[in-house]
């Protein structure tokens, strides 16, 4: 029993005092008597000792707050120098934050999770700012001179090329939609003739905004930004150079392949100069070339007819275009006005 | 001619065969988030605690702030997942000593954890678990971790209402 007392309680070094070998069988007050003594743990074999002793904390020395040293004409930026969650400690703020009932205070800055919480700008204070756009300021080039209008930078620059940046919180700072890349170009500055022009607005199809006069490309199919942009650059130069081009088969363009009505070659030309010889009683036979050429200046009224009938087919039939060819129609045969 | 007077003995007890369904509204109790009344009302809560979830946006704010809660916002699970393998290991490592939520801010690829915690043990304990969790949930989230800690002398500290 005393051995195994002896075994436990010894620690190597420390001169052993013999009479605290009885302590186990000694009563409170000795026990009490000798903890004060020494720092050994005695082994409680009558459990006369608490066993579960909570262990009390010494109230530890916490010096005052560094926001009440704080001189008033000091540098805040350099108290705060980057993003950083709020700490009462170093904002010299009586911040309160909280719901409460009406009536009662708000929590104050200190022990308050939810200042914690909400992002501040505590390092973006306007003199901050303006240090730091000083310091920037070597990096920038002037704006050109000639480039003072929006005018002058699209005559000078008629590409645009659209892409996005995304920032988001994550250990990688790649985002597959940073890939997509927009190319438009108004397509008054391309140097396109009739042919050129038709052509290239049956290339790029719907990619053409009549209203804006836009022609937008938009490329995502490469994964990296730089092989799209070069795509999109490819394409308009290949749209471009095709539209040029003027294949062998593309003479045998006819009336029913044109992409608009146009009055010269149809037949509707052709009826009016028949009927407009058959009221002068000039029998002649024209040819085709003749029909194409022949100025319909000379018959009244024809040239407004020309353009309602364009209109007629180009802009479609609705309530204006009908009531102006009925109009015309009515002038050019010469009959009474219509009856309101 | 069996049929039909079956159908007809039926027809005759209609009344009491079909059996009524019985229904009644859904119980639409929400209980998760929200802590009950003690009889001596002395059940501390924190300010989080007292304000049930419903009340995010409103009264309290989030715990976790970053992109992947946001519409088409990428890494969503493992965002939550890394978020709530910070909270367990915080809570572990400083054992007994966090008295707040652990909140959980994401800035790029940096990751800042804040959280308000009693001054039980050492300063030099403290720095050592600071420096501890730091380089470990670094060297495992593969991105610079920061603790912004605040200490408060005990839990009485935060308690903001008892109930």
């Amino acid at each position: 029993m005393i051995m195994a007392l002896f075994t436990r309680s010894y620690k190597p070094g420390v001169l052993f005092n013999t009479n605290l070998l009885w302590r186990s069988n000694s009563t409170l007050e000795t026990l009490q008597k000798g903890e004060d003594e020494e720092e050994f743990r005695v082994l409680d074999i009558l459990k006369k000792k608490d066993k579960h002793q909570r262990r009390v904390a010494r109230p530890m020395k916490v010096p005052a707050d560094r926001a009440e040293k704080m001189p008033t004409d000091q540098n805040w930026g350099n108290v705060w120098p980057g993003p950083r969650s709020f700490h009462p400690s170093s904002v010299p703020l009586p911040i309160r934050q909280g719901y409460v009932p009406k009536g009662q205070v708000p929590p104050g800055k200190k022990a308050n999770a939810e200042l914690m919480k909400i992002p501040n700008f505590l390092h973006l204070t306007p003199p901050v700012i303006k240090m730091q756009c000083e310091a920037i300021k070597k990096f920038c080039t002037e704006w050109p001179k000639m480039l003072n209008s929006e005018q002058a930078i699209e005559q000078h620059y008629p590409v645009e090329v659209i892409t996005s940046d995304y920032c988001h919180a994550s250990p990688t700072i790649r985002n597959p939609l940073a890939r997509i890349v927009t190319l438009r170009v108004k397509l008054s500055s391309l140097e396109l003739d009739k042919h050129a022009k038709d052509k290239f607005l049956r290339l790029v199809g719907d990619r053409y905004d009549k209203e804006t006069d836009l022609v937008t490309f938009t490329a995502d199919r490469c994964p990296m930004r730089k092989q799209n942009l070069d795509y999109v650059n490819y394409l308009l130069t290949a749209t471009f150079h095709e539209s040029w081009a003027v294949e062998d088969w593309e003479k045998q363009k006819s009336e029913e392949d044109m992409e608009y009505y146009n009055w010269d070659n149809n037949k509707s030309k052709r009826n009016l100069i028949d009927w407009y010889l058959k009221v002068k009683n000039e029998d002649r036979l024209l040819t085709d070339d003749e029909y194409k050429s022949f100025d319909v200046s000379e018959i009244p009224h024809a040239i407004e007819y020309k353009e309602t009938v364009s209109d007629l087919f180009n802009v479609g039939e609705n309530k204006e275009t009908l009531s102006r060819y009925d109009t015309v129609v009515r002038k050019l045969l010469g009959l009474p006005e219509k009856k309101c | 001619m069996n049929l039909t007077q079956n159908v007809a003995s039926i027809a005759k007890w209609s009344t009491i065969l079909s059996s009524q369904f019985h229904t009644s509204a859904a119980l639409c109790r929400v209980v998760s988030g929200k802590y009950r009344i003690t009889k001596k009302r002395d059940k501390p809560l924190t300010y989080e605690m007292a304000n049930p979830p419903h009340y995010i946006a409103h009264r309290k704010t989030w715990n976790s702030w970053n992109t992947s809660n946001l519409k088409d916002g990428l890494r969503r699970s493992e965002t939550a997942l890394e978020d709530e393998f910070i909270r367990r290991f915080i809570n572990g490592t400083w054992h007994g000593l966090v008295c707040s939520e652990v909140i959980i801010k994401r800035q790029f690829n940096h990751i800042r954890v804040a959280a308000i915690m009693r001054r039980a043990v050492s300063p030099i304990k403290m720095y050592f678990l600071l420096g501890y969790s730091e380089e470990l949930l670094a060297n495992w989230l593969q991105c610079p971790v920061t603790l912004e800690i605040q200490t408060v002398d005990s839990y009485k500290d935060v308690v903001f209402k008892y109930i």
